[in-house]
């Protein structure tokens, strides 16, 4: 889930970009980095570190950017190695494994769209805060 | 703090209520996940055959078929293995090897058959191949060595032939490692006891091809080394039942004879 909120203070167009360039990045480093899922991670935490001393808009995005990540490496991870143990080792495609799948691609995609979606309204200047990593970045980034 | 915990428990409650959800859904039937690699295999394992034939002569003598066919039966019957989903092949070849192939088919040299004292040690060999089909061997080397990208291309007609010989090279002429080569044997004698075959036979086999002549035992194949031949054997003996199991003979002592007769005179006539 997404809430679009007010933020402390109006970001200005500079500042727009950069936040908006952080999800950018993770989508880029996702089709560059598939399928070994920790490319992500790593691209928007070189984002972020890059963006250290940057403006609190910037590095509040920056943060929710990288924690999404997170938890998507966690299951692609799983999924990643899950496969390659099919492939290479002993076990074998069943029901659970292609249930994994999917409830994988449908986190997958709802956090593409989500990212597209925080990508557009930050490039507008408009502050998105999301399910959990929104509150998390709350805590984690200070002003 | 108990919003973000609350909702990461929500988050992870989703995530495995929808798995779980999905998972009793019956994927395997709905994607045909099964008969896709079936179909699979099949493919692939008429290729090899056909790449291997090219320089092989396969026995199609009803004598000798008959005969392997009748000790094949007895194993698979007392197994509940579908014996007509697993295609035997006698290849008139001196050097003693068996091997199996994708698609279920398994491949005995006649100088593997001529090298077995009695029934009962081609029925560990047998047992023994069977166990590589089984337990989904063949197919796990493949992935592991060929990879599956090269499999799936070569099946579907999208890559060139080019990789078969190099394919029937590596089932044919290399054993598999250790491990699986273990699980094979240990395999091979419960299909044996279940068949009231005594898997000793098996042992005496491999224990006797750790002394047998490299030029003439494949010894890439069927065993990798003559220590590891002896090795084998003795796992054998360690994991067959101690108990005082009463083994029958597979066939008739007569029909033994009859086919390495038949297997010597092939080609003379």
């Amino acid at each position: 889930m997404i809430y679009k909120t007010e933020f402390d203070y109006k970001p200005d167009e500079h500042e727009n970009e950069r936040a908006s360039n952080s999800y950018i990045m993770s989508l880029v480093a996702l089709m560059a980095g598939l399928p070994l899922p920790i490319i992500n991670l790593i691209a928007t935490l070189i984002f972020y570190v890059g963006n250290l001393r940057s403006t609190y808009f910037v590095r509040w995005h920056c943060i929710q950017a990288l924690l999404s990540q997170v938890s998507v490496l966690i299951m692609n991870s799983f999924a990643f190695w899950w496969t390659i143990s099919i492939f290479f080792g002993s076990d074998l495609i069943n029901n659970n494994y292609i249930s994994y799948i999917m409830v994988v691609f449908l986190f997958n995609l709802t956090e593409f769209i989500a990212t597209v979606y925080t990508a557009i309204q930050t490039r507008k200047g408009i502050h998105v805060e999301w399910w959990l990593y929104g509150r998390l970045a709350n805590i984690l980034c200070k002003s | 703090m108990k919003n973000i915990i609350s909702e990461a428990f929500l988050t992870v409650l989703l995530f495995f209520a929808i798995w779980f959800g999905l998972s009793n859904i019956n994927w395997m039937e709905i994607l045909k996940v099964k008969e896709q690699k079936v179909k699979t295999e099949e493919k692939l394992g008429t290729m090899i055959l056909d790449n291997f034939f090219d320089s092989s002569t396969e026995i199609k003598e009803e004598n000798i078929l008959n005969s392997i066919d009748s000790i094949f039966t007895k194993i698979c019957d007392k197994n509940n293995i579908d014996k007509n989903s697993i295609k035997l092949h006698v290849v008139n070849n001196e050097k003693i090897n068996a091997f199996a192939i994708p698609g279920q088919h398994i491949v005995l040299f006649s100088g593997l058959i001529e090298e077995c004292n009695n029934p009962e040690e081609l029925s560990g060999v047998i047992s023994h191949e069977l166990a590589h089909i089984q337990l989904n061997h063949v197919m796990k080397r493949l992935i592991k060595e060929i990879g599956l990208s090269v499999i799936v291309s070569l099946t579907t007609g999208n890559g060139g032939t080019d990789i078969v010989p190099e394919i029937t090279k590596l089932l044919s002429a290399s054993a598999f490692d250790r491990k699986l080569e273990n699980d094979a044997d240990l395999k091979a004698v419960d299909y044996l006891t279940k068949a009231k075959i005594n898997p000793e036979a098996f042992a005496n086999f491999l224990y006797k091809l750790s002394y047998e002549d490299d030029d003439k035992l494949d010894i890439l194949t069927w065993v990798s080394t003559h220590d590891d031949s002896k090795l084998r054997a003795e796992n054998i003996i360690n994991y067959m039942p101690k108990d005082s199991t009463e083994y029958q003979k597979v066939i008739h002592e007569y029909t033994w004879s009859e086919l390495k007769v038949s297997l010597q005179n092939w080609g003379n006539d």
